[in-house]
């Protein structure tokens, strides 16, 4: 289960680090500098690379899954912020606010920017590469670790739960219905998804030791993650970007 | 009598990848073995029995029930099924609480549940651990406390799914002689299985599923008999069932004990 | 030098009354192929945790006696030291599988990167191990999409790319239906004929007698004896000590067939064979 796409584009010669600082500038950048036109140029921006990362497809989904929020944020701003004075239109008993909508169109471009740009970095990186440039850049391995299985554990669990469920309404548990039924089930359903969670990470963590985890050996690595040649470059330019946006904000 | 009916049913997971094509079967009070190589589809069958997945095409009809009528809890009542793994199921921090869920959940009172869990645990030779934490048992016996859950429900008919796995000696001769008093109460046992030599020595019938197919049925000597075919689904045949052709025997032998006798018999 | 030297190996798990292991003395001379049986909880389980050093460093609790691998004394050592000159396979081929890698290839490497190994090396290494296992195809795939069979194979292909001198195996076939344990029982031979010494636990006992040089019988902890498939099996008392022996010695028992030269009985069907043959031929 990992949102990883592959595919061969310049996006995804890009360095892992290169990435994550572009996401966390990108996605800030609008709530340092308040202004449509910051909000409209970054997610832009986050949308050429998506096109010319080849991934631009797999963000729409995840724009539409958070567009019930978005919308009703756009919405709500647009009847009751409190600082609305001019009316724009009208539904019925309803009114619809300039301000408001102006503002709420800003936080909704703020949200669709925050997915695009951490898109960017998601949909280009293998999960183990991103783990192992921060193991790299000094991140203990013994967490890089457990972020990387726990990615591929999770969905794995929903296989024992289906079992686990199973095993239970076997045994006469009714788990659909009205509420009380429902917290009824709750802890024949969750005590053995903990037991067995518990059980596999301990004969999981056994597995490691005989393969040398705990180890106080430098660790080597088979792949090699590029690194962009451009990358330094790339990250300055960015984080000066950030500075003067924060600089911006407090002086102007 | 207890019966379930089988007519016609297929099944698949995912449209146009059929797990289980056209079984047609009817199970009457002969304990049964179903054997075959993982992906041949047994566990999806034994589901389907259980009322957890429902049949594409046909219908199943346990004890007279239509499984796709009924939700699962309440064809509790009429068939168990006992899981592979006990940890998938246990809860309660002690093992009679545990056992009695089941039957409590199908509507015995909490004294019925008491004793005939008791009873079960009694049965799988395990009720002075009635009062200890399930986790603190080995796995091989909270496997026997997940199949006492089972029994004390009392069901008529009870599916087992490898039962046999990680059991040593004892724990198998102990399972076999369960089973065996449960076919006498008239129950009906039906197992998914690997351990080809338990199978020959319990089991009365024997199904050979392969590629969703159900490929032989029949007594389980006759079933035997067929070497050819059973190594061609990748199964082995009974160890004493490789002797007695080893020896140059024609019939199918299914227990030591049978060879036995029947040498001795040629000898004296 | 012997590879592995057990002397009154005992011990006893934090907060447990009895020992698990009672006073267990023998010795594995290099490329035997060693079998381990009991009943459950005999300490088939421990004694297999106490030559990777999992007993008494990832355990604790109450040890004594040595246990020394190729010379090295395991209480004195590390885990990981110790990982690559006996690796463990245990029953359960989902929990030995990282998770954190999607590639059989990168699973297997994991233990070499932990070592420090060079890219060069790890290479050869992962490819040798691919091959020994039989399981060049399926290097690309992610371990989560393997069968049971695949996915012990890839466990025990991790194992051995540390290339370890021993490989201990708990129970490796006990869950994986028929054609998955022939596959993992057919590699433990090839390893063993590539010069690995093997010490597996196991309750199939035809299987094990087929290919076993010698058998350790043990219960309640203790060590009841240590000698080849033939002579144990062979023994009056297997029961009391909850362990059946070969269908085929079974037979032989019962009707009498021994071979004459060793006093014991045939353990294998190739051997209740050749004892038929012979006794036609006199």
């Amino acid at each position: 289960m990992t949102l990883y796409v592959k595919q061969d584009s310049p996006i995804h010669e890009i360095d892992p680090i290169t990435k994550v600082i572009y996401a966390l500038v990108a996605a800030l950048l609008p709530y340092i500098l308040p202004s449509h036109t910051v909000a409209l140029t970054v997610l832009v921006i986050s949308i050429m690379l998506l096109v010319v990362g080849k991934v631009f497809r797999k963000i729409i989904p995840l724009i539409g899954l958070s567009l019930f929020l978005i919308v009703s944020l756009v919405i709500i701003q647009g009847i009751f912020r409190p600082d609305n004075v001019t009316p724009l239109f009208q539904f019925g008993p309803i009114i619809f606010y300039k301000e408001g909508l102006s503002y709420g169109l800003l936080l909704m471009l703020r949200v669709i920017n925050l997915l695009c740009a951490f898109g960017v970095l998601i949909l280009t990186t293998k999960p183990d590469d991103l783990i192992q440039s921060f193991i790299q850049k000094g991140m203990s391995p013994r967490i890089g670790y457990v972020i990387g299985s726990v990615l591929q554990l999770i969905p794995q669990m929903s296989a024992t739960i289906a079992t686990i469920k199973d095993a239970q309404r076997s045994r006469g548990l009714e788990t659909e219905g009205s509420l009380l039924v429902r917290v009824k089930a709750f802890l024949p359903l969750i005590g053995p998804v903990i037991m067995n969670s518990l059980i596999s990470t301990r004969e999981r963590s056994i597995a490691l030791e005989v393969r040398g985890f705990n180890t106080k050996q430098k660790k080597t690595f088979l792949h090699e993650v590029h690194t962009y040649k451009y990358a330094k470059v790339i990250q300055a330019v960015l984080i000066l970007i950030f500075i003067f946006a924060i600089l911006w904000r407090i002086f102007l | 009598m207890n019966e379930i009916k089988v007519e016609n049913i297929s099944f698949s997971y995912t449209d146009g990848q059929p797990v289980l094509s056209n079984i047609d079967v009817h199970f009457r009070q002969e304990s049964t073995a179903i054997i075959g190589q993982n992906g041949a589809g047994k566990t999806t069958f034994v589901k389907l029995l259980k009322g957890l997945l429902k049949p594409a095409t046909g219908n199943i009809y346990v004890n007279g029930m239509n499984t796709k009528e009924h939700t699962v809890a309440q064809l509790a009542k009429q068939i168990g099924l006992v899981f592979q793994n006990p940890n998938d199921q246990i809860f309660k921090h002690t093992v009679i609480e545990e056992v009695m869920f089941g039957p409590k959940n199908i509507g015995q009172s909490t004294e019925e549940a008491r004793q005939n869990s008791l009873l079960a645990l009694e049965k799988m030779g395990i009720v002075h651990e009635a009062d200890k934490n399930p986790y603190d048992l080995s796995l091989s016996d909270r496997k026997l406390v997940s199949i006492a859950s089972i029994l004390a429900m009392k069901p008529p008919i009870i599916i087992f799914d490898e039962p046999t796995m990680g059991q040593d000696y004892l724990g198998k001769e102990r399972l076999k002689k369960i089973m065996k008093d449960l076919r006498e109460e008239g129950v009906l046992v039906l197992s998914i299985i690997h351990d080809m030599d338990f199978v020959a020595e319990t089991f009365e019938r024997t199904i050979v599923m392969n590629q969703g197919q159900i490929v032989l049925d029949g007594p389980t000597r006759e079933v035997f008999s067929h070497e050819q075919l059973i190594r061609d689904v990748y199964l082995e045949l009974p160890h004493a069932t490789q002797l007695g052709k080893q020896l140059g025997l024609k019939q199918t032998f299914l227990t030591v004990d049978e060879l036995i006798n029947f040498n001795r018999k040629k000898q004296g | 030098m012997k590879k592995i030297i057990v002397e009154n190996l005992k011990y006893k798990y934090p907060e447990t009354d009895q020992l698990a292991l009672n006073d267990v003395s023998f010795e594995v001379e290099e490329g035997e192929v060693i079998g381990i049986v009991g009943q459950n909880s005999a300490g088939k389980s421990s004694l297999c945790l106490a030559l990777t050093g999992l007993i008494p460093h990832f355990f604790n609790g109450a040890y004594g006696g040595k246990v020394l691998i190729e010379g090295i004394e395991v209480k004195t050592s590390t885990i990981t030291d110790l990982s690559q000159k006996a690796g463990l396979v245990f029953d359960n081929p989902f929990t030995q599988m990282t998770a954190s890698k999607y590639t059989v290839y990168d699973e297997i490497a994991f233990g070499l990167e932990n070592m420090g190994v060079s890219r060069e090396d790890m290479i050869e290494r992962v490819d040798w191990s691919l091959k020994m296992m039989g399981i060049e195809n399926i290097k690309d795939k992610n371990p989560f999409d393997l069968s049971g069979g695949q996915m012990q194979r890839v466990a025990i292909a991790s194992v051995i790319a540390m290339r370890p001198g021993i490989l201990v195996l708990d129970e490796p076939t006990s869950q994986l239906d028929p054609q998955a344990s022939e596959e993992v029982f057919r590699v433990i031979q090839q390893l063993s004929q590539e010069g690995i010494t093997i010490v597996i636990a196991e309750h199939k006992m035809e299987k094990l007698s087929s290919f076993a040089d010698r058998i350790l019988l043990l219960y309640e902890g203790k060590q009841i004896d240590f000698d080849t498939p033939q002579k144990v099996f062979s023994r009056d008392d297997l029961h009391n000590y909850g362990v059946v022996p070969p269908i085929f010695t079974t037979y032989c028992k019962a009707m009498g067939m021994k071979n004459k030269k060793t006093n014991t009985y045939p353990v294998t069907l190739a051997q209740v064979s050749s004892l038929l043959g012979g006794e036609n031929n006199e």
